[in-house]
Order: C-alpha cells, then sequence, then structure tokens
C-alpha cells in the first residue's frame, strides 16, 4: 500500500509561488501524471513529495504517515521512494553494476542477493550485459534505462519520474512511453509522473494532474480532461482548441441555447451562472468539426454549424490541417479528411456535436 | 569595398591567402625567438662540455649532494605545499559554495588577494615577524612574554611552506568551489532517495566527482610552488635551504656555470611537465562535473551553529594570509626603525627615499611599467595572431603554433631566463642586460595566457558573424578590424590584465637577466631587502600592490575582466 495525500501544500520562493493550495490524492498502484506548462510548479511538486523541499503550509501524507509538515521533513533517504531524474543523473565514476547496485549496498543486502537482483532488474529494462559499462558509453536511452533500473531494484512503493523521457529522441520516446506503462502494470508501483508533453500524460497516466502557476486546475482521467476540461488553460494545455466567442441566447437549467460565433444556437450544457446575452468562450477542438461541402450529412438537427471560407491549407499525411475564416471574421482551424477536395478561398461549411463543446465565461 | 560588392572577382582575391600567410609566418617567427630557439639553445648547453657531446653536466646534476639535496628540497616544498594548498583551500571552497557560511564575499576575497600578493612580499612581511632574533612576533614571545620556547624560525622548511601555502592554497579554492558549484544537484539527490544520508552521498558521490580538480588544483599548486625564486631565496638561504631555483641562481655567481645550470633548469622543467601533464589529465577529467547538461544548482547545507566556526577559519586564512603581511609591510613602511615600539617613531621618509630620492628605485617603477605593459600588448598581439589562425583559418602548422605557446606554463621563471641567456650569448645581437631581454622573458613567460585568452575570446564570436560582413563585401582585414575585433575585445583585454599583472611583479626571470639599467620593481625589492634596506622595501612592497590594485580596480571598473583575471588566473 502506498498511496499519497498532499493536503494543501505551499511552497514558496522568495515572492513566488511555485505550489499555491494544492490537495491530490494518488491512490495505491496509481499512475498519476502531472501535467503542465514550465514553472508551473509540477517538479516542485515533486520535489516536495521526495522531500527535497519542505513546504511552507499543509501536510503531505504517505499511508496516512504524515512525512512532510512545516515543521518536520522525513529526509528523502529514508522515505523509501525512488525518482528519476530529467538528466537521468547516472553517477559517471561509477559502472552501470555499480550505479543500480547503489541502493541495495546502503541497505546492506548481501552481495550475492545484490548481484542476483540487478541482474533481474537490468533484464527487465533490456540493459543485460551492459554491467560493466560507464555511463559516458551509453546512449540517451540506455542511460535512461540505468536510472530506471537503478530506481526499481530497491523495489520503492513509489516512484516519481521528472521528465524522464524529454531528452530522448520521438522515435525512443514512443517506445519507452509503452516499457513504462507495462512496468507500472507488472510491478504495481505507485508512479507519480511529471511532464509538459499532454500527448505523454494522456498515453501513460490512469490520472492527469493539470498545474498551472502553482495551482492544480483539474485532476481525472485522461479522456474526462480531454473532453471536459474545466477552464480555457486545461482545454489549452491538452491539444489544440479553437476558442471561439458565444453569446447566450437562452439560460435554462438543462435547455441552454448559445449562438457560436453568429451560428445558429445550439443546445449546450451551461454553468447556471451566466444569463442570456452573456459573451462566452466556446471551447471546440479541431476534430471535432466536421466540413460539410455538400450539406448532405447536416441531417441532424442538433448540430452546430459555421460558415467561412478556407484561407490555408497543410497537407498532414493522415490529415489536412484547414485554417477556416468565418463570416464574422473568427479564425478556426478544422482537421479534414485527407481525401477531402478543399481549395483555399473555397466557402466552407463545418458542422459540430455540441456534447463536443465547452463553455466558458468570457 | 564597394568594388567587390559590384563585380564578382576569383576566389584567390576574396580570400586573401597571402594575408594568413603572413600573419602565420609572423607568430611562428615570434614564437622562435621566444621559445623554440631559447629552449634549443638551453638543451644544446646542457649536452655540451667545451664544444663536445657530453652527459657530464647531467651527471653532475643528478649526483653532486649539493644539487641532489637541492632537488629534494623543492619536491618536499612542493609536496607539503599542494597537501596544505588541500588542508585550506578545500574546506573554503567547500564552505562558500555548499554552506549557508555567512560572509562568502570576504572568503572569496581573502582567496582572490591571496592569490595576487606577490609571494616574496608574504615572504618578506613573514621574515619581518619570525625571523629568529628581530621578529616583532618572536620578540614579543620570548622579551614580553618570557616565552622563548614558542618561537618560530621562519628560515627553515616549515616557514618556507607555510608562506608558500598562503601564496597557492587560491589554486586548490578556485577549482574545487567551482567543481562543488558545478556537481548536478540530481546527482547527489538520486543518491539521498536512494537512501544514502549526506555523508555517504557526499563520499560515494560528491568526493569521487569533484576529485579531478582537486587533485588538478594541487598539482597546480606544486608546480607554482617549487618555481617561486623569491620567497625560496628569501626564507630559504638564510636558513641554508637550497631550492632547485636558488642553485640555479647560485650557479650565475663568478664564474657562471652554464652548462650546468642548463642540465639543472633541464631537470626542473622534467619535474614541471610531468606535474602539468598529470594535472590536464585530472583536469579532463573534471567533465564529469558538468555531465548532464541543464542542471539545478546542489542544495546549501545548513551548518547552524557551526556556520560560525567555519567562519572563523576562514577568518584565520584570512589573518594569516592577507592582513598579517599587509599590515606589517605597511607598519614598517612607515616607521623610522622594526621593533615593539614601532609606533613610536612614524615617519614617510621611506616613501620620500623610493620615490623621489633614490634614483634606482624610481627607475625600476617606470621600467616595470614599461615592461609589464609592452610585454601585454605584445603577447596579446601574438596571441591573437595563433587564436585567430588556429580557429578560423585550415593552414598547415596552426596547431604546432597553438602548442608551442603552451610550452612556457611549464617553464619557471629562472628556467626562462637561462634559456634565453643562452641563446643570447650564442647571438651578436648584444641584448644581454637591455630592458629587451627582460621583455622577451616576460613575452615568453606570459605568451601562454594571453594565447588562451585570445583563444577564449574568438570562440565567442561566431564565425557566422564574420561571413556576413564577407559576403556584404567587407576584405578580411576590414571584417577583423570592424567585426572581430570589437566583439572580441572584453577577452582581449582580459588577456592583457592577465599579463599585466604578474609581469608587474615578475622576479623569478628578471633576478638574472637585470643589469643597473634595467632593474625592474621586484628585483628592486630583492636588492633592498638584501642589503638590510627594510623600510623602503615594505615601501617598494606597498607601491608595488597599490600598482596592482590599480590595475585590478581598472579590471573591473572595465567590464567583467574581472572575472575572467579570477577564472583565468586558475590556469596559470
Amino acid at each position: 500500500m502506498a498511496g499519497i495525500s498532499i493536503e494543501r501544500v505551499s511552497k514558496r520562493y522568495g515572492t513566488v509561488t511555485a505550489v499555491r493550495d494544492l490537495s491530490l490524492e494518488v491512490r495505491d498502484r496509481e499512475f498519476v501524471a502531472l501535467l503542465g506548462p514550465s514553472g508551473c510548479g509540477k517538479t516542485t511538486l515533486l520535489r516536495l513529495i521526495a522531500g527535497f523541499l519542505t513546504p511552507d503550509e499543509g501536510v503531505i501524507r504517505v499511508d496516512g504517515v504524515a512525512l512532510s509538515s512545516t515543521d518536520t521533513v522525513v529526509p528523502p533517504e529514508r522515505r523509501g521512494m525512488g525518482m528519476v531524474f530529467q538528466n537521468y543523473a547516472i553517477w559517471p565514476h561509477k559502472s552501470v553494476y555499480e550505479n543500480v547496485a547503489f541502493g541495495l549496498e546502503i541497505r546492506g543486502v548481501r552481495r550475492s542477493e545484490a548481484r542476483e537482483r540487478v541482474t533481474r532488474v537490468l533484464d527487465l529494462v533490456n540493459l543485460a550485459g551492459l554491467e560493466r559499462r560507464f555511463p559516458g558509453e551509453l546512449s540517451g536511452g540506455q542511460q535512461q534505462r540505468v536510472a530506471l533500473a537503478r530506481s526499481l531494484v530497491v523495489e520503492p512503493k513509489i516512484l516519481l519520474l521528472d521528465e524522464p523521457l524529454s531528452n530522448l529522441d520521438a522515435k525512443l520516446r514512443e517506445r519507452m512511453r509503452w516499457e513504462l506503462k507495462e512496468l507500472q502494470r507488472r510491478t504495481g508501483i505507485t508512479f507519480v509522473y511529471v511532464t509538459h508533453d499532454q500527448a505523454e500524460a494522456m498515453a501513460l497516466s490512469d490520472r492527469i494532474a493539470v498545474l498551472h502557476q502553482g495551482a492544480l486546475l483539474q485532476s481525472g482521467p485522461p479522456r474526462e480532461v480531454y473532453a471536459r476540461p474545466v477552464s480555457r488553460e486545461v482545454a489549452d494545455f491538452m491539444g489544440l482548441v479553437n476558442l471561439l466567442p458565444g453569446r447566450v441566447v437562452r439560460a435554462a437549467a438543462d435547455d441552454s441555447l448559445v449562438s457560436v460565433a453568429g451560428s445558429e444556437p445550439v443546445r449546450v450544457s451551461l454553468a447556471a451562472r451566466l444569463g442570456v446575452g452573456a459573451g462566452v468562450q466556446v471551447a471546440i477542438r479541431p476534430e471535432s468539426l466536421r466540413p460539410a461541402t455538400d450539406g448532405a450529412d447536416l441531417g441532424d438537427a442538433a448540430a452546430g454549424l459555421l460558415r467561412g471560407k478556407v484561407a490555408d491549407l497543410t497537407f498532414l499525411g493522415n490529415l489536412i490541417d484547414c485554417h477556416m475564416v468565418l463570416d464574422d471574421g473568427t479564425r478556426v482551424r478544422v482537421q479534414a479528411d485527407p481525401d477531402a477536395s478543399l481549395q483555399v478561398g473555397q466557402a466552407l461549411q463545418v458542422a459540430f456535436d455540441p456534447h463536443a463543446c465547452t463553455v466558458f465565461e468570457a | 569595398m564597394s568594388r567587390a560588392v559590384a563585380t564578382p572577382v576569383p576566389l584567390a582575391v576574396r580570400w586573401p591567402v597571402r594575408a594568413e600567410h603572413v600573419a602565420m609566418a609572423v607568430a611562428a617567427v615570434a614564437l622562435a625567438i621566444l621559445v623554440v630557439l631559447p629552449l634549443a639553445s638551453l638543451l644544446l648547453a646542457s649536452i655540451t662540455e667545451e664544444g663536445r657531446l657530453s652527459l657530464g653536466h647531467f651527471r653532475e646534476a643528478l649526483s653532486r649532494r649539493l644539487y641532489v639535496q637541492a632537488l629534494r628540497n623543492s619536491l618536499v616544498l612542493g609536496a607539503w605545499t599542494a597537501l596544505l594548498s588541500v588542508a585550506v583551500g578545500l574546506p573554503m571552497a567547500w564552505a562558500v559554495s555548499r554552506t549557508d557560511v555567512p560572509a562568502k564575499p570576504f572568503i572569496h576575497a581573502t582567496a582572490t588577494i591571496a592569490y595576487l600578493t606577490p609571494p616574496y612580499l608574504t615572504a618578506i612581511a613573514f621574515v619581518n615577524l619570525f625571523s629568529p632574533n628581530a621578529g616583532l612576533v618572536n620578540q614579543w614571545l620570548r622579551d614580553a612574554l618570557g616565552l622563548p620556547q614558542l618561537t618560530f624560525n621562519i628560515h627553515s622548511m616549515a616557514g618556507l611552506v607555510l608562506v608558500t601555502v598562503l601564496h597557492t592554497f587560491p589554486f586548490v579554492y578556485l577549482l574545487a568551489a567551482s567543481a562543488l558549484q558545478s556537481v548536478d544537484a540530481s546527482m547527489e539527490e538520486s543518491a539521498r532517495i536512494l537512501g544514502a544520508g549526506r555523508w555517504r552521498t557526499a563520499r560515494a558521490v560528491t568526493l569521487p566527482l569533484v576529485a579531478p580538480a582537486i587533485l588538478a588544483g594541487a598539482l597546480v599548486a606544486f608546480v607554482n610552488a617549487i618555481a617561486l625564486f623569491g620567497s625560496q631565496a628569501i626564507i630559504g638561504l638564510p636558513g641554508r635551504i637550497f631550492t632547485l631555483p636558488t642553485r640555479i641562481y647560485a650557479l650565475f655567481d663568478h664564474p657562471p656555470r652554464y652548462g650546468l645550470a642548463s642540465a639543472l633548469s633541464l631537470v626542473f622543467v622534467a619535474i614541471t611537465v610531468v606535474a602539468l601533464a598529470l594535472q590536464r589529465r585530472y583536469l579532463a577529467r573534471r567533465s564529469y562535473v558538468t555531465f548532464g547538461g541543464k542542471g539545478t544548482r546542489p542544495q546549501v547545507v545548513p551548518l547552524g551553529g557551526a556556520r560560525w566556526g567555519a567562519l572563523a577559519f576562514c577568518a584565520g586564512i584570512f589573518v594569516v594570509a592577507v592582513l598579517a603581511p599587509y599590515l606589517t609591510l605597511l607598519a614598517v613602511s612607515v616607521s623610522r626603525s622594526w621593533g615593539l615600539d614601532f609606533w613610536q617613531n612614524l615617519t614617510l621618509q621611506h616613501y620620500r627615499f623610493i620615490l623621489f630620492e633614490y634614483d634606482v628605485t624610481r627607475r625600476a617603477i617606470v621600467n616595470s611599467l614599461i615592461l609589464a605593459a609592452a610585454a601585454a600588448t605584445l603577447t596579446v598581439l601574438l596571441g591573437c595572431l595563433i587564436a585567430w589562425g588556429d580557429l578560423r583559418t585550415s593552414l598547415p602548422g596552426r596547431k604546432v603554433l597553438d602548442y608551442v605557446s603552451l610550452v612556457p606554463l611549464g617553464l619557471p621563471g629562472i628556467v626562462m631566463a637561462v634559456a634565453l641567456i643562452q641563446f643570447w650569448l650564442r647571438v651578436p645581437v648584444p641584448i644581454y642586460g637591455t630592458l629587451l631581454i627582460i621583455l622577451l622573458a616576460y613575452s615568453a613567460r606570459y605568451v601562454p595566457l594571453a594565447v588562451r585568452s585570445a583563444n577564449a575570446a574568438f570562440r565567442q564570436v561566431d564565425p557566422s558573424l564574420e561571413e556576413t560582413a564577407r559576403v556584404t563585401g567587407a576584405g578580411w582585414l576590414r571584417t577583423f578590424g570592424s567585426i572581430t575585433l570589437p566583439l572580441a575585445r572584453p577577452g582581449l583585454f582580459a588577456g592583457w590584465l592577465l599579463v599585466f599583472v604578474p609581469a608587474i611583479q615578475e622576479l623569478s626571470a628578471s633576478v638574472l637577466l637585470f643589469s643597473s639599467g634595467s632593474m625592474t620593481l621586484a628585483v628592486a625589492v630583492y636588492n633592498l631587502y638584501e642589503t638590510g634596506y627594510l623600510g623602503p622595501v615594505a615601501a617598494l612592497a606597498i607601491v608595488t600592490m597599490v600598482i596592482i590594485g590599480a590595475a585590478i580596480w581598472l579590471a573591473t571598473r572595465l567590464g567583467r575582466a574581472g572575472a575572467r583575471l579570477e577564472r583565468a588566473g586558475v590556469v596559470h
């Protein structure tokens, strides 16, 4: 059992608040991604969990035991956690074997047993046979695995990872992603994973916690955070999104109408406090907009419809990135089928499912 | 220049190969005169006896008790100095870079001033405090406290090591501090999270990572320590402790024994070169500490109450290395007679004497200013040629020039002087005994500093900036003058100061090369000291420090040059 509970934690550096009154529960065996742009406080939060930093307010507990509070902090070496750093932090003066065996040595594990465990964990990360190499002789991906092996060999209950894949090239990153997820499933270790890459966070985690300016904006399963962002920042951070101006036409508990960029009003769910006439922003992802050149598939009366002209087209292989200027001058991006015969300057209608929209106060 | 823009001209004209060749040829000739030919003469003199090849000089140098003892003393001095430099420099480095010790700028300044103080001045100050009979502290212990058993004789190996360490510990301090600061925090944090406590982490991770830097610092301390003629003569000779530099110096008494001096010099060079080769190897391994690229600074260790203890340690070093020598020299320079009641007869007569009345010291001040400025200018110009040739041309031999320009790093000052004498005695150009030969000696000694500074300065100018100028039609010379030089200027200026500061206080080579007409500051100090004029010596010492201080002040005023001075000083 290793659940982490972060309760109203704040951390300040001088006048800068790196983490602001943040509460988050990480359940046992859960894979949680801390997602946010650089400077959002995600690494600070990770280092607070690791015990490298003392919170200015709040408590961090593991399995109900307070490890960090404003007056006492259990030092990192007594937390039994593992941590993988962005730059791997492999010791250059130790061989692969010595790097991995260090934690066992500290724990006074017998030499023969240590040898066995190191071999097993190197096998697990596909580094068998490289025991005697030095870090300088390893590729980035291999160093990354050494870092992973070094943390795993001591069988931590909790593994903290600070952008562990950000220094790898795209292909390797993809593969390591899959391996990490597989590893977490097999070992049942609780993973807290810091990243600024939303695709990585979605691919890996059971739950995403989106941080912005030191505060937790939203936490939930990837699908939910992607489809139902609670704020513009979250919507914006979870991938490409069109933020269109809108106006409330009718405000009722379960029957609200909003006009999007001057279009016919569509039925959407609305925060209760918005009244008729209020300006709003409507978030629609490019893949939720369907070009309708002939108008044939617009049979669904509930669907919204936007009219405009094609301003620019970029062929991306699996899709066409289409920039449109709507009749009221708003620019939107649409993901079109690569086979669609679109031309710059042509008039275009795009349809959208109102359920795919999220409405924010303007 | 507009002509070149208007009509395309053949490649050979747009890239004037001839200018490159001329520049390289000038550099090659200069290095030959400064370094290669003198060294060749030294070698030749060491293996010839009355015109015939012979190993007799080496046999004598390595077998006669006189010289073997000197060799042993030099090694003992170097080893103890290196060891104690670590003992002093490493704790200071750790305190400044890793703890919350108060007054860090003060501690850092202590090391910087200790490094910049000419060691022969420290030696003279300590003689005034600890000479067996007249030393102020010894007098006080013996006469005022009645504790003669506590007196300390400075004219001993212990005294020599003490004075030398005060000059060399900053090498270890600076290298260790920069290494400690650049160890990526995550290196240590990953040990912590794996269960290693603070001390275990320091032992298993931090120490191995910074060990190469500490060792490199110790070796630089060693090399510098054994080369210091001034302190070895001032402290060692009265106690009959001979070292290689003082033995070589003595061989120039009448009748001079050039061959033996050359052989002894080469033995000396061999020691230095081995130490420097080791140092380079260790310094190369320092790449350890920047491993991992983007990193975070290590966390500061809160020392609690112990921080005052750490500060006291550093303050103790300040008192011994800076306060005591400076106060002593100042006190001696303004007192009519040195003793326990020196403040009762204060005077400025010593300053009046050296600045206005005594023409030798007046000339020495002027000479040293001219020599240091000329040597700095010459070496920086030469450094520009060599660095530019190395970085911006593909001429064959440019690497050779670069290497040759570094050779003087392995040549102690006195050896440089011996080599120059050997060479200029063989050619029919009578410059021995003139300012010119001293200028050559300074230029040769400090050309590595200038080349390195120029190299670093040019590296900061991206070649594309020059190429842009060329593409827009500027010729090679125009590009160099209006793009390269202005951009590299701060670095070149730092290089100039880097040469000026040691040159103004140079003693080891000057002491063999001077004549009454080419007296320098340091030689004047040494000669006055030898004849026992302690007051004028101290006054001249203070004047020397004022000049050096003014130069440093100018350096810090004129941009970041001061910081570079310190950094590059480590390589010296």
